[in-house]
């Protein structure tokens, strides 16, 4: 076993985890963070993209045991708790979810893309969100969404409220 | 996943140690974005052991500009690689072509430069376009290091000269005159996440409207299932003055000689010959553009 302590979603966690643990499984079946799936395991479809030190990473090829320290970030801690982040809302406006299966990884390479660029061209944002299949299609409405994240972060509004936008769009609370 | 221990060096010394060490039952883990899949797939022998390069990040990823050398650190990933003059200089242009095509761009945050050299496929996008350069592979074991010639370096598809207990630690790239540029293509169905079915690089260096130098590089030349350079075509358009009349006489008549293409599931060989003419032709324009619009 090997000791490593993540900053998962900014909360502290000390973990004793086998060497060859994917940093999918750590955070899925460990942690219960459930945005994370796993969709070909092979670093393809991008469905399991999560967020190491800010920067993309593919979970399904990332041993736990090699993140000591790093600071991890899942769909799950993209907003404080009550609030939405604006790249969610505007994944919604675009209507861009249908069956949602891979929806957290577009989200999370859009926060990549806009970390890195606020103002990236249609171009770009094609190159980015090329990182993720979605075999529904909705390749077009997701492009709308970067759009619609990219507007709503320029503005400075970075955060929605929750309940907000859960009336606004008829969006039922699921207890687990 | 299939089993196996972690070794987690601390620095390049440490690493050493121990592949001297283990080296037979070890494999060093740069970004794993192939090793990793390999072993998934047992499509490798499994090793005891992975040393896990992560924490030498500090002293294997940087680009150094020296003389008349650039110094690209093993562990440079494929984003960091276009952050840097390779991604600006118009000497350096295909490096820009190549990492538009890699993979997608999530995967080139982890990727690394050394990872994919010594993964060594026939239709690595990095070795086609690094072979034009001249690019030269700096080894190091706890006896010493070595240097390498990258095309000496591939042995054949997946079979690079590299000991146990050796790691690949830096790539050299000489650097080209200021009236050079290059481009590299990757012909495919589709822009990302695609091996290529055919993949080229050209490095061209102009005299006003002479051709100074030309380094053509295609993969699979000849016998070997590996990217390698073709000579005669690079020695017809020596000296030759650029034109569109040569390009097409050069691609029709001289590298259907120099190349050996396969057919398989993806395509024939007949059309992988026809797109490599092609590929060729847009190259060697390309980079003569480029040369001329100064971008």
């Amino acid at each position: 076993m090997v000791k490593v302590k993540l900053y998962v979603n900014g909360e502290k966690r000390e973990l004793d985890v086998k060497p060859y643990e994917r940093l999918l499984d750590t955070l899925r079946y460990r942690l219960g963070l459930m945005s994370v799936k796993e969709g070909c395991g092979r670093g393809e479809c991008g469905t399991c993209i999560v967020l190491v030190n800010g920067k993309p990473r593919h979970s399904c090829l990332t041993l736990t045991a090699t993140l000591d320290g790093a600071e991890i970030t899942t769909l799950e801690g993209l907003a404080p708790k009550g609030k939405v982040h604006a790249i969610q809302v505007a994944f919604l406006e675009s209507a861009g979810v249908q069956c949602g299966f891979c929806t957290p990884g577009f989200i999370m390479i859009t926060k990549a893309l806009l970390d890195h660029n606020p103002d990236p061209s249609e171009d770009e944002i094609i190159e980015w969100i090329g990182s993720v299949l979605c075999r529904c299609g909705s390749y077009h409405r997701y492009i709308e969404a970067v759009k619609i994240a990219r507007k709503y972060l320029s503005e400075g509004k970075v955060f929605f409220d929750e309940e907000e936008v859960r009336r606004k769009y008829y969006l039922k609370i699921i207890e687990r | 996943m299939p089993r196996f221990e972690l070794y987690r060096p601390s620095s390049l010394d440490d690493a050493l140690d121990f592949l001297d060490k283990h080296g037979v039952e070890a494999k060093p883990l740069a970004g794993g974005t192939e090793l990793l899949v390999l072993i998934k797939d047992r499509r490798i022998p499994l090793p005891k052991y992975l040393v896990d390069l992560s924490r030498l990040k500090n002293e294997l990823s940087y680009i150094r500009d020296e003389n008349s050398y650039l110094r690209v650190g093993a562990l440079t990933t494929i984003w960091e690689l276009n952050q840097s003059i390779l991604g600006r200089d118009t000497r350096y242009a295909g490096f820009q072509d190549v990492f538009h095509g890699f993979a997608t761009m999530s995967l080139r945050f982890t990727a690394t430069i050394g990872g994919n050299i010594v993964s060594a496929t026939q239709y690595s996008d990095y070795i086609t376009l690094l072979l034009v350069y001249n690019a030269k592979v700096k080894i190091r074991s706890i006896n010493g290091e070595r240097i390498v010639d990258l095309d000496k370096f591939l042995l054949d598809k997946r079979r690079v000269d590299l000991e146990p207990n050796e790691l690949v630690v830096e790539i050299i790239i000489p650097k080209p005159n200021i009236n050079c540029s290059s481009s590299f293509y990757k012909f495919d169905r589709r822009r990302q996440l695609i091996a290529g079915i055919v993949t080229g690089a050209t490095l061209l260096c102009m005299d006003d409207d002479v051709i100074d130098d030309v380094k053509v590089s295609f993969d699979m030349v000849r016998e070997k299932r590996i990217p390698g350079r073709l000579i005669g075509v690079e020695e017809y358009l020596r000296n030759k003055k650029f034109s569109i009349e040569e390009i097409n006489k050069v691609s029709e008549e001289i590298l259907p000689r120099e190349i050996v293409r396969v057919s398989d599931w993806w395509t024939t060989a007949e059309y992988r010959l026809e797109m490599s003419k092609v590929v060729l032709r847009r190259n060697l324009i390309r980079s003569y553009e480029r040369i001329k619009g100064g971008t």
